[in-house]
């Protein structure tokens, strides 16, 4: 048997980086490559002297100590995995581990996206194997492995608010309450959102980097059914429901809204250096809103982990300015 | 447009994902509809049992999930 896959869109061409080396490849100089944004009043001296002073200060925020992510990430799956038997059979109250489910499901894709970047450790270094089981067991709760999540969020990167390319396109929505009701809407079984529209970008990649984060999904998808569909036949239903299957769903659109809708509303035409994300002010403040803030910042620049996102912003404020971002908001 | 080959293995997961709705409908929410009566000491209509009950409704919403490829 032989599946039809279209793969015309080429992806090889990234408008973007994706980690912190690729945020400071690009040359200094005014190519065109990297539109750069700002005012048409900013002669091309002045744009590239602009380009350097803001790497010299993004430089200072990159780096220092990461142990937190792993630490916050391996501290999590086993206080999850511990709710597990604790609401099963040592009384355990589940409304309790309910709620901090949800937090953990939700706040693990902060600690794999820092993974995602390699921002733990890079390809090479020592702890390398740290960084990747950072963000293996970081979206176990959300049932989304760390090999497809990464391809698809570094897609994002490199293609960002590329109608046709950036994989996360398809939560764009006219406002905010369209917003959450897609996040629910494109996890439909029917519906070419989400996780269904990931697996389709996999089939077209046809690498064998994409082809494992597919079979890897698979097998995660499976094992989920299958520990959903064990406890529920043994008599623990409402904990499946209460531990897994509600704050995955939870924790996706959370994540979903603010970690994507948010920072790049609205998308369209959107692909520049500059204007790729926002800069806004969140009513769930910086931490509800897990650093996105700033999102900007980690699209300029990957390398800088979510905890020095904010401080980053604002000493970068008056270059962004200069560059015509609007910073009104922070 | 290109080809790729699949394995019978692919095929069969494929499938199984194809219906994956309606497994979930007497897998999940079946049971799960059960055990929610019961918390609430509700009984099933008809005389029948909450297991039953579930099953009917857990399998009737997964098989049009299945076929209208929305929940909702």
């Amino acid at each position: 048997m032989s599946d039809p896959v279209d793969r015309t869109i080429d992806r090889s061409n990234r408008a973007h980086p994706g980690d912190a080396q690729e945020a400071f490849d690009i040359p200094v100089t005014d190519a065109p490559a990297i539109p750069l944004n700002g005012s048409d009043e900013l002669d091309q001296h002045t744009r590239v002297d602009l380009l350097k002073q803001e790497r010299g200060i993004a430089k200072q925020y990159h780096g220092g100590p990461m142990w937190m992510y792993p630490a916050a990430a391996f501290g999590g799956i086993a206080l999850w995995v511990s709710f597990f038997p604790l609401t099963m059979f040592f009384g355990f109250p589940l409304a309790v581990a309910f709620v901090i489910s949800c937090v953990l499901a939700t706040g693990g894709y902060v600690t794999s996206h820092e993974a995602m970047h390699s921002n733990i450790a890079r390809k090479g270094d020592k702890l390398r194997w740290l960084n990747e089981w950072t963000g293996k067991v970081s979206t176990i709760p959300i049932v989304f492995p760390f090999s497809m999540a990464r391809m698809m969020h570094l897609e994002h990167h490199y293609h960002v608010n590329d109608p046709d390319k950036d994989s996360d396109y398809t939560d764009e929505a006219p406002n905010w309450w369209m917003a959450i009701y897609k996040t629910w809407y494109n996890r439909q079984p029917g519906v070419d959102g989400s996780i269904h529209h990931y697996k389709r970008i996999l089939a077209e990649m046809g690498t064998p980097e994409a082809d494992k984060a597919l079979k890897d999904t698979l097998k995660l998808q499976l094992l989920f059914m299958a520990v959903l569909f064990t406890m529920a036949w043994t008599g623990f239903a409402i904990e499946a429901a209460l531990l897994w299957w509600l704050p995955r769903h939870i924790g996706l659109s959370y994540i979903r809204f603010y970690l994507s809708w948010a920072p790049h509303h609205p998308r369209e035409g959107k692909t520049g250096r500059y204007d790729c994300a926002n800069i806004f002010k969140s009513r769930l403040g910086h931490v509800m809103s897990m650093g996105m803030q700033t999102h900007l910042i980690h699209h300029l620049y990957p390398g800088i982990p979510n905890h020095k996102t904010k401080d980053a912003y604002f000493a970068l404020k008056p270059v962004l300015e200069k560059r015509g971002v609007d910073c009104s908001a922070l | 447009m290109v080809s790729i080959t699949l394995t019978a293995m692919e095929i069969a997961v494929r499938k199984l994902f194809a219906i994956m709705p309606f497994l979930f409908g007497i897998g999940f929410i079946a049971p799960l509809t059960a055990q929610i009566m019961a918390s609430f000491s509700l009984a099933a209509p008809l005389g029948m049992s909450n297991i039953v009950f579930g099953l009917i409704f857990g399998g009737t919403w997964g098989l049009i999930a299945t076929m209208r490829g929305r929940w909702l």
